[in-house]
């Protein structure tokens, strides 16, 4: 887990770029990860992904992370996606990030690009990190075309989430 | 006490004498009763893996409490199965006082199995002028082995096996088949989907067949720091099956045990026995 200075410049100029481009009929997805007081710091794998209201993980967002050695320590993560879709993990595969606020969106499509059904969906953010903790967020949401505006609170190693989307 | 018999008077000897072998008797029971108190486990450091060609360490121990090491035992029926459902190799072992260990490489993807295996023992146990004794012997031996007079003469067939399943990547059933011989369980679900708060039910079989009325104790990790064990028991109902939540995502040890009556021509009974060592993952 080392800390690639370009990358990560990258990665925020990326960021602010995506701010502009958000699409109306997408949720858009405010992600901070937050700096701890204490201790030596590697930065957190993280994954965001989108589950059904069975709790069957749609869409993979956002995966990031370093050596596969230790993506099984984003358990549910590695248990309802990762381990059995190598090439998934691939495909979405980032490199870790620090400390910051980071821009996200999910368009409605499933791993597969095509649109999902109307109904409940939970956004679920995990986050572990080395000589850290281990969060995880469920948050449900409505994709019903209707407007979303959920703030979910901070925890040790995630921390505040915004999902919004304006109504069709 | 054998002391104390040195110094005995001649007309003491024979009451004193009888005192003696019902102590040695008591004894004898206590250290079998202490044999089936310990339980075998097999504990790997780490049950899932995100990486192919990595290790494991694998402790293996007779305890009392739950994942609490007392006494390290032989590893020479000790056993890996690879994800292909053959016979792996086992790499170094060492055996302690507290428990012992194995390496176990983990090359391709898929689910293992460990297993010790404690292998078929037969032991006749009968009645000589009203005391109960045992040897090491099945049905066709025990005949010219038992005392005359031996009464109450009863031979019993035991198996055992203690194990574990590691899952590398995504995960296979090869090591999961039946093979329809002795006591043997099937999850709802494979063993690496087993969560915290989620139901899981479990069929017990003898010899391919749902067995019922087998007992079963489900233990998690840190007895040691619990005023309450928190020890849960279960029996299979008429169909082999029963149903368990893991309270808490930890470290599990199903212990399962199961006695009938077989009446074939080298024993009167069979006592299967397993455990398994599992992890439920956090929701």
């Amino acid at each position: 887990m080392k800390l690639h200075s370009i990358a990560l410049a990258a990665t925020l100029a990326l960021g602010s770029l995506l701010v502009t481009v958000q699409a109306a009929d997408s949720l858009n997805i405010t992600l901070e990860l937050p700096k701890p007081a204490h201790g030596p710091y590697h930065r957190p794998y993280v994954a965001v992904w989108i589950e059904d209201a069975k709790e069957q993980p749609v869409k993979l967002i956002e995966l990031w992370r370093e050596k596969p050695d230790w993506i099984k320590d984003l358990r549910r993560f590695w248990r309802k996606t990762g381990r059995s879709d190598q090439a998934l993990v691939d495909a979405r595969t980032g490199a870790t990030k620090g400390p910051g606020k980071y821009q996200l969106n999910w368009n409605g499509d499933d791993n597969a690009g095509k649109a999902v059904a109307a109904g409940q969906y939970l956004l679920v953010v995990e986050a572990a990190r080395e000589h850290g903790g281990r969060n995880l967020v469920k948050q449900a949401f409505n994709w019903d075309g209707s407007a979303v505006e959920i703030q979910v609170k901070a925890g040790s190693e995630i921390g505040a989430i915004t999902l919004s989307k304006g109504a069709k | 006490m054998l002391s104390n018999k040195s110094r005995m008077s001649s007309e003491k000897m024979s009451s004193k004498k009888t005192a003696i072998t019902t102590a040695l008797g008591l004894l004898a029971a206590m250290f079998s009763l202490q044999l089936s108190a310990h339980t075998m486990t097999v504990v790997p450091s780490h049950y899932v893996q995100s990486k192919t060609g990595g290790w494991v360490s694998v402790d293996v121990s007779a305890t009392n409490m739950t994942f609490q090491w007392d006494k390290g035992i032989p590893l020479d029926n000790f056993k890996v199965f690879t994800p292909d459902g053959q016979q792996g190799k086992v790499g170094s072992v060492y055996q302690g006082k507290r428990k012992s260990q194995a390496d176990v490489e983990l090359a391709t993807e898929g689910t293992y199995r460990l297993e010790l295996v404690n292998g078929s023992r037969f032991f006749t146990s009968y009645e000589l002028k009203g005391e109960r004794k045992r040897l090491m012997a099945n049905k066709k031996d025990r005949a010219t082995q038992l005392p005359a007079g031996a009464e109450k003469v009863m031979t019993t067939q035991g198996n055992s096996r203690s194990m574990a399943f590691i899952t590398v990547n995504k995960p296979s059933d090869a090591v999961l088949a039946l093979t329809n011989k002795g006591l043997e369980f099937q999850f709802d679900r494979h063993p690496a989907d087993i969560v915290a708060t989620e139901e899981v039910t479990v069929t017990l079989l003898m010899n391919g067949k749902p067995a019922a009325g087998v007992e079963l104790d489900l233990s998690r990790d840190g007895e040691l720091y619990r005023n309450e064990p928190a020890r849960v028991h279960h029996k299979t109902d008429a169909s082999g099956k029963f149903s368990f939540t893991a309270p808490v995502a930890g470290r599990y040890l199903l212990e399962a045990s199961y006695q009938a009556d077989v009446n074939n021509e080298l024993t009167d009974k069979v006592r299967e026995g397993f455990t398994l060592s599992f992890e439920a993952a956090m929701p």
